[in-house]
């Protein structure tokens, strides 16, 4: 036991030192949130490569398997590493962030009563966060865990199967939404908590109903690109086939 | 003369609109009463502020209503209530930007003492004993036949800036916080520590203010949901003192 | 019975009361205060204007000092004021102002260089100096000769509430919200505390002290218009004079002020007519020409108010829901000036009106603005009839102000006279023979009594309603005791008042709910409040002069050979429904500054015998110590240093009047 442990033990400290703890604490919500909305907006614009074409997803999904570093060899479990990095920050973001949740039913009824009464936009908002939050808990942990074991299933086939073959895009479309309510009201509320880059509360609402919106928008319709890709190459997939790129079966056929 | 003439015109021969006021009544201290809504009719009047109003109802129709109005001008703070929902000073509520039918209740958070008047001082000589919101200097005794010390204008406004809270318990009521976590200072504490630490007859330094706010309770327990800002009567700029707060408190931590 | 002992009790949370509970805690005596309100929420907090201190840092103040604010104030009494109380108060005011800048006030400071004033309508350009830079700064203000009002932008009472009641929690001065003091514990000599009542619980409770002090401000709701707060109804005035044996004084000194808004009664500033903003009545006409052909709208705030009232007798004034009243008409200062120059009024006009200024004609009437008279003390605070008993701020009657206030003057008392009178109090307590066991069975028969009151009240069948008892009172006050008084009208008004006094005897109530009970809080305060009526109207009956604030329009003169006194009010049978006069006469031989003309309103007053001989006598030492300082002039005409607490007796620097050593 230390020292110091003894003497606020035996409650002598004359003032023990308030703890840093909720500073650091309180900075790592905004960061961790801010790395994941960040890692989304890429990720929505690594999946919506779909929207180019299979062979630009399929480069994509090579490229995080370092096929373009270990020359022309891929290695899925890279993928793996970079999901368990992203679902640790998940999960820390989760836990940071259910301090401020209601922790029992009666804080809650008296939290949605006051936003009802309020017709406060902010504090509606944060009612959204908590539901999108607490649902997230399941489906982005479900989706995490998916990506992390079977990395070697992304690519045009399998995870256009995976909306169309395994009727997962409901699943997906509700996915996309919480992460853009989410993620949108949540980088707006830290630029809100922090002042940056602007303190002004009307434009920081415009621009993140702007961003929201391209970003649902690019969201539904790389959704149905995926929906088509899996609806036209079912049996591909259910072959359990993957897809090869324009150029390497040009080169196959002419090898013909 | 026409001045005149729009101005008797509008000085009370039109027929008045019958309002309807909703309010919330409870008397803690008899045990036979139960929160419930009670409804008044009144006549409105020319020029008419919540505080009339209530006075009237009162007077004429229940006087075991309870509330509180001190200055009924708008810069003591006692009136706050909600008002069709929302915290605000009722003596500066004029009934003519309101619908036919009012809801009046008291401020949620504080403890209530019945009716619309809720036990705000209590809950403010708490934060302040709490915050220390004093001058906090070394020098014991100040020699009064002496010039005073100086200071720049411009800093002694922005001082006042954050000076004129009237600790009327507004933005404590419209805090998410608030309504989950008694302890919370709010954004009337918060507001205090940021005018503190801008003035520099005050020895405190930000180590010294990190032990008052630095925790859940106080400014790493906000959410910047800033129903605070929003409804503040004497529209302080708490958005950002909080902010700035913010970030020196978490530059403590590091 | 509940009991708490404390060293001091102070009744009231406003500015006086915190300063003085700071005072007495800072030299190690326990002190309670009690507050209707959170003392925040005191009236003190709607001084706007300012603090007067002569501390001369602006150009305008050049060359001010003690002796002229000392002077300007007794002219402004209409040498009402007890003289060495005045001197007292100009050298401790610019302390206070310096002990509140210490304690984190943010008084507004000094720029140097050029700036672009109004003075008289005119464009003037001035250059505050370097020296001055930062220092506190002061501001134009009616009645005296040099800038000499601190303020802290619009909002000074604000301020300056903030910053003592946050010094009396750094100190550790206890204060009990929302408790009122309904009755004073004393057996006819000395007082022991008071009464309690608690407004949340509606319980009583005896408070036992070595030191009772009343700092309740004024009684502005004895009159149905009136600037003050809606909890300023004298409550401490009337207890005082309810123990039969504390005199009340001067209590009808009633200052009006020309242009509150209608109905709520709250002011709109004097900038409105200075910058050239016109009184109409009901049919649109500017009236003030007509009786004030030279000043118009801008005379002094008496004779405008005066002319207001008379012109509204005449039926000229508009009819509305809450009663009569008239036009100010800034409209034609244009949308300009008006966002620019007169923000605040602006402001008021559109929260509290819901008018457009630029626009609309803004209803105004004149309103009770400050209570002069007040619990009569001597230089300490102390009651000269009840030992232990002691009064500060605009509840007292110490007697800075004589028959009128001047602006400036009387946020500045509170703070002051909390100074001086807390160290008094401490003296008091510090004294062996002021420790005294306390009479238990006394203070349970008074406690017993006042419960029994309330009971009575309670349990009546009577059929009397006190809301309407106050209503009435209220515009009796207005309309007998307001502005314009004359002998027919007063002697009405006293009767009208003595037949409420006692069917106030027979207030029923509706309610007997359990707590605070606001019918019944009505039901005992109305019955104060009307004894309190009756030393205005008394009073102001009595008074066969025209002194300051009052106004006789039989009696139209100023009256130093009669009226160069004091009125005392006692109230020493509890069935009586007079007070008992009595009159404390001002030794003009012991003058500094003997009766004359103010500088402004009448000239023509009757002077007093001695006058002419006490004025030879300062001409005469003058003379004899021309070689000497201010100060030794000053101490040999008045002397008053030693009066002063040991603390407070030092001199002032300022920047022309440097300190030596």
């Amino acid at each position: 036991m230390s020292n110091e442990t003894l003497i606020i033990q035996t409650g002598l400290s004359e003032r023990p030192r308030k703890s840093r703890l909720p500073a650091r604490l309180d900075f790592l919500q905004s960061a961790s949130g801010l790395f994941l909305a960040l890692f989304m907006w890429g990720h929505m614009f690594f999946v919506a490569s779909i929207l180019l074409g299979k062979d630009s997803m399929w480069m994509i999904t090579k490229f995080f398997e370092g096929y373009y570093v270990f020359g022309g060899k891929a290695y899925p479990w890279l993928v793996s590493i970079v999901v368990a990095v992203v679902a640790a920050v998940f999960v820390l973001h989760a836990m940071l962030a259910v301090r401020k949740f209601p922790i029992n039913y009666s804080q809650f009824k008296l939290y949605r009563a006051h936003a009802k009464s309020m017709q406060h936009g902010d504090t509606t908002m944060w009612m959204w966060q908590v539901y999108t939050g607490f649902a997230m808990f399941f489906l982005a942990s479900a989706h995490l865990y998916q990506m992390m074991v079977w990395p070697q299933d992304i690519g045009p086939f399998g995870s256009g199967g995976r909306m169309w073959v395994d009727g997962l895009w409901p699943f997906y479309l509700v996915l996309l939404l919480l992460v853009e309510f989410h993620g949108g009201i949540g980088l707006y509320r830290l630029a809100v908590k922090w002042c940056w880059p602007n303190c002004s509360r009307e434009f920081l609402k415009k621009l993140k109903w702007a961003i929201t919106a391209f970003f649902l928008i690019l969201g539904f319709a790389t959704l149905a690109a995926y929906m088509k890709v899996g609806y036209d190459y079912q049996e591909n997939y259910k072959n359990g086939e993957h897809y090869t790129p324009t150029w390497a079966q040009q080169a196959r056929e002419g090898a013909k | 003369m026409s001045n005149v003439q729009k101005n008797t015109a509008s000085g009370g021969q039109t027929r008045q609109r019958m309002l309807t006021f909703h309010i919330l009544r409870y008397n803690p201290k008899d045990p036979d009463s139960k929160p419930h809504m009670q409804s008044y009719q009144l006549e409105e009047a020319e020029g008419m502020t919540l505080f009339l109003a209530l006075s009237e109802i009162r007077e004429h129709q229940d006087p075991t209503l309870q509330y509180d109005f001190v200055c009924r001008a708008g810069i003591c703070g006692s009136c706050s209530m909600l008002i069709n929902g929302r915290p605000g000073l009722a003596c500066r509520t004029l009934t003519k930007d309101m619908g036919a039918d009012i809801t009046l209740a008291p401020l949620p958070v504080f403890e209530l003492i019945g009716d619309l008047s809720v036990n705000t001082g209590k809950w403010m000589r708490g934060m302040s004993e709490r915050l220390e919101t004093w001058v906090h200097t070394k020098e014991e005794e100040v020699n009064l036949s002496k010039a005073e010390t100086r200071m720049d204008p411009e800093l002694a406004e922005k001082i006042y800036e954050l000076d004129r809270c009237v600790e009327c318990g507004s933005c404590v009521a419209a805090c998410g916080t608030a309504q989950m976590r008694k302890d919370f200072v709010g954004a009337v504490g918060m507001n205090k520590m940021a005018r503190f630490k801008l003035d520099p007859r005050d020895e405190r330094t930000d180590e010294d203010f990190y032990e008052l706010v630095g925790d859940d309770s106080g400014v790493f327990g906000c959410m910047s949901l800033l129903g605070c800002h929003d409804v503040c009567p004497k529209e302080l700029p708490l958005q950002t003192q909080i902010a700035f707060l913010r970030r020196k408190m978490v530059t403590i931590g590091s | 019975m509940k009991v708490i002992f404390t060293d001091v009790l102070v009744i009231g949370g406003g500015l006086a009361g915190l300063r003085m509970g700071i005072g007495a805690k800072r030299r190690g005596h326990e002190v309670i205060v009690l507050s209707l309100v959170p003392p925040k929420r005191s009236h003190s907090a709607a001084a706007q204007g300012g603090m007067q201190a002569s501390l001369a840092n602006v150009i305008k103040g050049q060359g001010d000092s003690e002796d002229v604010h000392f002077e300007d104030t007794v002219r402004g009494s209409d040498w009402g004021a007890d003289q060495e109380v005045a001197r007292m108060f100009v050298n401790t005011a610019p302390k206070a102002a310096r002990e509140l800048a210490a304690w984190g006030l943010p008084w507004s400071r000094v720029t140097p260089g050029d700036r672009q004033v109004i003075i008289n309508s005119q464009k003037v350009t001035i250059t505050e100096r370097e020296e001055a830079r930062g220092l506190i700064a002061q501001r134009d203000f009616g009645g005296t000769k040099k800038w000499r009002t601190c303020y802290v932008a619009d909002g000074t009472g604000h301020a300056m509430l903030y910053t003592a009641s946050d010094r009396a929690i750094c100190e550790g001065v206890e204060v009990h919200e929302r408790a009122e003091a309904i009755a004073l514990i004393h057996d006819g000599k000395r007082c022991y505390g008071a009464v309690v009542r608690d407004l949340i619980t509606g319980e009583l409770r005896a408070y036992l002290a070595k030191a009772t002090a009343i700092a309740t401000g004024g009684a502005g709701k004895l009159y149905r218009v009136t600037t003050n707060a809606v909890i300023c109804e004298g409550i401490g005035h009337a207890i005082a004079l309810e123990t039969g044996i504390a005199g009340l004084g001067n209590m009808e000194a009633v200052q009006f002020h020309p242009t509150g808004i209608v109905p709520l009664g709250i002011l709109v500033t004097e900038g409105c007519r200075g910058d050239g903003g016109l009184l109409r009545d009901v049919d649109g006409h500017r009236f003030m020409p007509d009786y004030e052909p030279e000043k118009k709208e801008l005379a002094s705030r008496d004779v405008v108010s005066r002319r207001m009232e008379e012109h509204i007798r005449k039926g000229k004034g508009v009819k509305s829901r809450f009663g009569e009243h008239l036009w100010l008409d800034i409209t034609l200062l244009g949308r300009h000036h008006i966002e620019h120059n007169l923000r605040e009024v602006k402001e008021i006009c559109e929260s509290f009106l819901g008018i457009d200024p630029a626009e609309k004609w803004i209803p105004v009437r004149p309103a009770q603005h400050y209570t002069m008279g007040g619990v009569r003390t001597n230089h300490t605070g102390e009651s000269p009839h009840l030992k232990g008993l002691f009064a500060a701020g605009e509840a007292a009657c110490w007697d800075m102000h004589g028959f009128n206030r001047l602006g400036g003057n009387s946020v500045a008392e509170t703070v002051v006279a909390g100074m001086i009178v807390g160290e008094f109090i401490a003296d008091f307590c510090d004294k062996p023979e002021n420790t005294v066991a306390m009479p238990m069975g006394l203070v349970e028969e008074f406690v017993e009594r006042e419960e029994a009151k309330l009971q009575a009240l309670l349990n009546s069948k009577g059929s009397e309603n006190a809301f309407k008892l106050n209503v009435e009172m209220q515009e009796i006050m207005i309309r007998s005791v307001g502005i314009f008084r004359n002998g027919d009208a007063l002697k009405e008004g006293v009767e009208h008042l003595q037949k409420l006094l006692e069917r106030s005897r027979n207030i029923g109530l509706t309610s007997k709910a359990p707590g605070v009970n606001p019918e019944l809080v009505a039901a005992y305060r109305t019955q104060k409040m009307l004894k309190l009526a009756l030393t205005v109207a008394y009073g102001a009956l009595q008074r066969t002069e025209s002194r300051g604030a009052h106004f006789r329009e039989d009696y139209p003169h100023r009256d130093d050979q009669q009226w160069l006194k004091r009125t005392l009010s006692f109230w020493r049978d509890e069935n009586a429904t007079l007070p008992e006069l009595q009159y404390e006469t001002l030794d003009v031989m012991k003058m500094e500054l003997p009766p004359g003309w103010r500088g402004y309103g009448a000239k023509d007053y009757i002077d007093h015998p001695d006058t002419a001989k006490r004025l030879g006598e300062i001409e005469e030492i003058k003379k004899r110590m021309e070689s000497k300082d201010r100060f030794a002039v000053q101490e040999a005409l008045m002397p008053f240093r030693d009066k002063l607490p040991g603390e407070l007796r030092g001199l002032n620097e300022r920047i022309d009047e440097p300190l030596n050593g």
